[in-house]
């Protein structure tokens, strides 16, 4: 699916390809027009008011009419998104790493941060925009990378213990230093794990932030403009909004998915590629 | 069989849990010399210990008493002068890494720079045969290259010694059968020492020079046979009255063992 894998292969192989996109691609359309379809057939035919739902085309022309100003309020949000993406999962692979160092005390620290995974850390937004003030990227970026910080934290530790035993014993009889074990076993056998905690931890950077702007934020920041458009009321600006928001969380996982293929080429296998 | 070889064994014991009221006696006082160039597969039925004697000789277990000698010192001094050489029933290759990478794994852990791990690797892969797939990942492999590509990684670094714990036990009998040939032309090509673990008596025939057989509960030394078919030893080797003569003969003294162990 990746240029990378297309470029060595022949044109009959990228027709294939094509077709098989075609294939896949079909379904989802349908079932997207289907669904907006009847989505704008039901709030005709029974009058729904639009502060319940406004009917897509309504959406859709809010959107191409508000279309720079939801631009630019996705660029804000985007850059604490990523900031908050960076600073959780660089805080949460650190720690992993000093965690997994010392065993006796890695699984009390990690039982606390599955508990604490648990907890609404998005609850901790009116506080953060205390404690660094509204307009400031990182009362939103702090949430988000809180929000990330702990499924990084327990999925890397988990992947950097998980070690074959096998491959432990290989090590051993090499006569492999403890760093050399680490760097040549545990983080790229733990890789997998951390991917996956980072396609989880974009989606939820997203609604971090943006539930974070709903409490207040710069005055062009997607949570705020839709926060805003939802009270004066004007719906259909608002689910544009959201709408965008929701492209966002995608991209997100988007870029992880993208990530991962570049960073583990080898992991083509997980997902059903041929031979 | 002389005195002092490059693998000496004396009065080695291996109890597990011993501190515990449920210990288990694995190896009781083993004595074994291995010269240079032989080619030794331990023999016997499951729970004999000659995986844990192996272990002990790769310094992956300690011993309970006795001593061990390998190329001249202990075990854990030949492991870390990688003296020897290590194949495991699962090839265990990382899967992050190509094959290439997978054969230069002990070249990089020993330190050697990048331009000759390149090329002693592809050396190495030649001499298994899988030059055409040094850039491919090991799922791309079927199980019986993926252990040619365990036995390119256990070799790549030159060892005096090869240790093989069951290499072949994963694999079909034709895989298994191929892969046992291809063994004994790199045993000729590199003249490594080899010990080899296996229950399977026909492959313990075809491959070894000798042959220690073990009996279990507790494991002991119940047999030393030499193997005098000829090398090379090919498929038609197979088929020879000689190589059915000495099947035979290990077949006796196994089944005799068991027959005595079953009475005590």
């Amino acid at each position: 699916m990746t240029v990378r894998a297309d470029a060595g292969r022949p044109p009959s192989a990228q027709a294939g390809r094509a077709a098989a996109v075609i294939r896949r691609g079909a379904p989802v359309v349908v079932a997207a027009a289907v669904i907006l379809g009847g989505w704008e057939l039901v709030v005709r035919l029974f009058d729904v008011p639009s502060f319940i739902l406004p009917p897509p085309s309504e959406i859709a022309s809010a959107l191409s009419a508000q279309f720079g100003t939801i631009l630019s309020a996705s660029r804000v949000t985007v850059q604490a998104v990523l900031l908050g993406l960076v600073l959780g999962a660089v805080g949460g692979v650190l720690v992993a790493l000093v965690v997994s160092r010392f065993h006796k005390v890695s699984a009390p620290i990690l039982g606390v941060a599955v508990i604490v995974n648990c907890a609404p850390i998005v609850a901790l937004a009116p506080i953060f925009n205390n404690w660094f003030g509204v307009t400031n990227v990182l009362s939103k970026a702090g949430v988000a990378a809180v929000m990330v910080f702990f499924p990084v934290l327990v999925n890397t530790a988990r992947g950097l213990l998980q070690v074959s035993p096998l491959h432990l014993e290989i090590m051993e009889s090499l006569a492999a230093n403890p760093r050399q074990v680490s760097l040549m076993l545990r983080l790229p056998g733990a890789l997998p794990f951390l991917f996956n905690a980072l396609k989880l931890g974009s989606t939820l950077a997203v609604i971090g932030v943006i539930v974070t702007e709903y409490f207040g934020g710069p005055s062009n920041a997607l949570g705020v403009y839709i926060a805003y458009q939802a009270a004066l009321p004007r719906f259909a600006e608002a689910w544009a909004g959201i709408f965008i928001a929701s492209l966002l969380g995608l991209a997100m996982f988007g870029l992880m998915t993208l990530l991962e293929r570049l960073f583990m080429p080898w992991h083509a296998s997980l997902h059903g590629d041929e031979k | 069989m002389p005195e002092s070889g490059i693998i000496s064994v004396h009065g080695v014991t291996k109890e597990f849990n011993s501190a515990t009221d449920r210990s288990v006696t694995a190896l009781t006082d083993i004595d074994l010399t291995i010269a240079e160039g032989e080619f030794v597969s331990l023999l016997g039925p499951s729970g004999c210990g000659k995986s844990t004697l192996l272990r002990i000789l790769a310094d992956l277990t300690p011993p309970t008493a006795g001593t061990v000698q390998v190329n001249g010192k202990t075990p854990a001094a030949a492991r870390r002068d990688r003296d020897y050489g290590m194949v495991f029933q699962q090839a265990g290759l990382f899967e992050w890494r190509s094959v290439r990478r997978n054969v230069e794994l002990p070249l990089q852990v020993a330190g050697v720079a990048k331009e000759e791990r390149r090329n002693k690797a592809s050396a190495m892969l030649d001499l298994v045969r899988l030059e055409d797939f040094a850039s491919h990942f090991p799922w791309q492999l079927s199980g019986g290259m993926q252990q040619r590509v365990a036995i390119a990684r256990a070799l790549s670094a030159d060892p005096k010694i090869l240790f093989m714990d069951e290499p072949l036990g994963a694999l079909d009998e034709m895989n298994r059968e191929h892969l046992q040939a291809e063994l004994l032309r790199i045993w000729s090509d590199t003249r490594t020492t080899v010990v080899f673990v296996t229950h399977s008596i026909s492959e313990a025939v075809f491959l070894s020079s000798r042959i220690v057989v073990m009996s279990a509960r507790p494991g002991r030394i119940a047999a030393n046979i030499d193997v005098d078919l000829p090398y090379p030893r090919t498929a038609a080797t197979r088929t020879t009255p000689e190589f059915f003569e000495k099947v035979t003969q290990v077949r006796t003294v196994l089944h005799g063992m068991l027959a005595a162990g079953e009475t005590s």
